[in-house]
């Protein structure tokens, strides 16, 4: 905590609340992350850790607490709100249109035009190939061609064209909810590969994972949460083994570091 | 790459696309042949033409509809009803022409507007709310068409859109006096945007990636498209020209295959065809995008019953009948997928040239009708197998 303070700080959500009629999804959470920092987020199933991501990237609106980017405080009325902020999220079901190709995928909603005509605009084609084209270089995805349609592409591909898009528009936070879920092993390390190439590009990443590897693998810091309510937020570090047995501690409620009194056995 | 190579490999890549032009392509040489070129005769193709329009402007409007997962089964008793509303426009109203076929066209979107109410906003099933205009419009043709029965329509300018030809502005020059000259240029015109489009195309993709189709590939796709659009013009340019329903179905054909592939407009229709929520994370309204598309549906469903009515110089009290599953079946035969976001404009002309094509070769032929509905059904199911079977095999 204290080195991270000390540090630019890219996201501050302070004490956010959120719930669904009688269910307390988040109980006050507080969340930093800093700059070119990757975050894993982790906790068993209705832990919050979706609905808080959620609340960030503008899908909910929460019911208390605040949220500051770049320590300016926002509101999102809805995704799009957060993005205009530089908020990307990539979701778990890659989020794309499988008709479209990778080019038509990673300019969908902001295409370029070179004729302005507002809805009525025409495509600059050439363009949006050549800065996909680009795109995918740099983040050293393989993909044959742009106009390749994102239905022929393998799962890896897809997530990896998914990914791509979120960072294409200079994002300042990347969410990635369970990127690695529904993938061969082939190409969960090649997402794996594509996260760690963003963080040496300096992106700042927040990650969901089921898979504990993943999150020790790539990233740097860890929040597990626990019915609502952050128990842990540490570095990764150590041995693998021991940090999984360390997690699991905390996603079952063995250990809470932010208990207001101590849990008893 | 060898041409060869190419033609092999265009084949295989691209046999969905080509596949129906080639089946229209056997379709009309087979007719020709089967009634010793009467099919092929300008009359005759003017014939086709004139039929085909009202069906193939639905078939546009049906495309973008299936393409964002919904169906329009209202078009066919839309298009009657303002068909109808047409004919007592210029008959009892006595307005003029200019008035009435922008004044339809505005109800027909307003009609298609009502719909996409109730599948956009009440969250309606297409099939549902469009079932019910086809209940709907069908009770009001009959309402306004009842004190009078069917309407004659007396309004030549009108009768014109399915009847008339385009006149030539060149008559009084003495070169080639029994040709309608300006028909010939109309299709060097065309020749000339295909030609240069193409060429623009290809230097531009070449410049970005270098994957092109040999030049041999190329000049073959030059000569046959010219080719084509040449004899097409020769022929019609031998008898009476261009048809106006021609122009019409030109008109149409050109601005929603401009939009669909050029614009961001046609983008995003795609966009929610293949994946609504993903549409709708990227900012893309799905809502505003179904407004337009049954906007749009409306639109030319009025255009399809002017073009009918104008053709029978008249409004009768059942026009429309049966136009929507026509125009679902064009749609369906020139490759739109009933799952969504595939389907061209231009694949779905096609598919309503084939369906007209066959209803007309075997009239000419003298088939008795209750097989012509087989051999349609047989089309029919042959083309979507078609599609499913390379879908599956292209993946």
């Amino acid at each position: 905590m204290e080195q991270t303070t000390e540090q630019k700080l890219v996201v501050e959500m302070r004490n956010i609340k959120k719930h669904f009629g009688a269910v307390q999804a988040l109980r006050g959470v507080d969340l930093e992350l800093a700059h070119n920092e990757v975050l894993g987020l982790v906790g068993d199933n209705a832990a919050g850790k979706s609905t808080l991501m959620k609340v960030l990237s503008g899908a909910y609106i929460p019911d208390g607490g605040e949220i500051l980017i770049e320590g300016k405080r926002v509101s999102f009325a809805n995704p799009m709100d957060a993005r205009r902020q530089g908020i990307e999220m990539v979701y778990q079901d890659y989020a794309l249109a499988n008709n479209l190709d990778v080019a038509g995928n990673v300019f969908m909603g902001r295409e370029v035009v070179r004729i302005k005509l507002g809805p009525l605009g025409v495509m600059d084609y050439p363009y949006m190939e050549q800065e996909t084209q680009n795109l995918l270089q740099r983040l050293n995805i393989q993909i044959a061609s742009v106009r390749q349609k994102v239905e022929r592409l393998s799962g890896g591909q897809r997530q990896a064209v998914a990914i791509a898009r979120a960072t294409a528009f200079d994002a300042k936070v990347i969410i990635m909810d369970e990127p690695t879920a529904a993938l061969s092993v082939a190409a969960i390390d090649q997402v794996l590969e594509l996260v760690k190439e963003l963080k040496a590009q300096g992106s700042s990443i927040i990650i969901i994972s089921h898979r504990l590897e993943d999150i020790y693998r790539v990233s740097d810091r860890m929040i597990v949460l626990r019915q609502g309510r952050k128990v842990s937020d540490t570095a990764v570090e150590g041995d693998i083994h021991e940090f999984r047995e360390r997690v699991v501690a905390y996603m079952i409620g063995a250990r809470d570091d932010f208990a207001e009194q101590p849990v008893a056995g | 790459m060898s041409f060869v190579d190419d033609v092999r490999k265009l084949l295989r890549e691209n046999i969905r696309d080509y596949g129906m032009f080639i089946a229209l392509f056997v379709i009309i040489l087979f007719f020709t042949l089967a009634t010793d070129g009467l099919f092929i005769s300008p009359r005759n193709l003017v014939n086709l033409v004139n039929q085909t329009g009202y069906i193939a402007v639905l078939a546009v409007g049906m495309t973008l509809v299936i393409v964002i997962r919904h169906i329009d089964l209202s078009v066919g008793f839309l298009a009657g009803f303002l068909g109808a509303i047409a004919a007592i426009a210029l008959e009892q109203w006595g307005l003029p022409v200019v008035v009435v076929i922008p004044l339809v066209l505005f109800f027909g979107i307003l009609a298609g507007r009502l719909t996409s109410f109730m599948v956009a906003d009440l969250g309606i099933p297409a099939f549902v709310a469009t079932l019910a205009g086809w209940l709907g419009y069908r009770g009001a043709l009959q309402l306004v068409t009842r004190s009078t029965g069917t309407i004659i329509i007396t309004d030549d300018a009108f009768n014109a859109i399915g009847n008339g030809f385009v006149p030539d502005i060149l008559q009084a020059t003495l070169i080639m006096p029994d040709y309608h000259k300006f028909t010939f240029i109309l299709g060097l015109i065309g020749i000339a945007i295909f030609v240069s489009g193409e060429i623009i195309n290809r230097s531009r993709r070449q410049k970005q990636s270098g994957e092109v189709s040999s030049t041999g590939m190329f000049i073959l796709k030059l000569a046959g498209g010219s080719l084509l659009i040449g004899g097409i013009a020769w022929i019609l340019g031998g008898d009476r020209g261009l048809s106006w329903t021609a122009v019409v179905i030109l008109i149409v054909a050109i601005s929603y295959h401009f939009m669909t592939t050029r614009t961001v407009l046609g983008r995003h229709i795609y966009a929610v065809g293949g994946n609504p929520e993903a549409a709708e994370l990227s900012g893309i309204s799905v809502k505003r995008i179904t407004h337009f598309v049954f906007g749009s549906m409306g639109m030319l469903s009025a255009l399809a019953g002017i073009l009918f009515a104008s053709r029978l110089q008249s409004a009768t009290t059942t026009a429309g009948t049966l136009f929507e599953l026509d125009a679902i079946a064009a749609a369906f035969v020139g490759g739109v997928s009933a799952a969504g976001g595939v389907g061209t404009v231009i694949g779905s002309l096609v598919g309503a040239l084939v369906m007209a094509s066959l209803t007309n070769g075997m009239n000419l032929m003298g088939i008795d009708i209750s097989y012509q509905y087989i051999v349609r059904a047989i089309v029919l199911a042959a083309a979507v197998i078609f599609d499913v079977t390379t879908r599956r095999t292209s993946q």
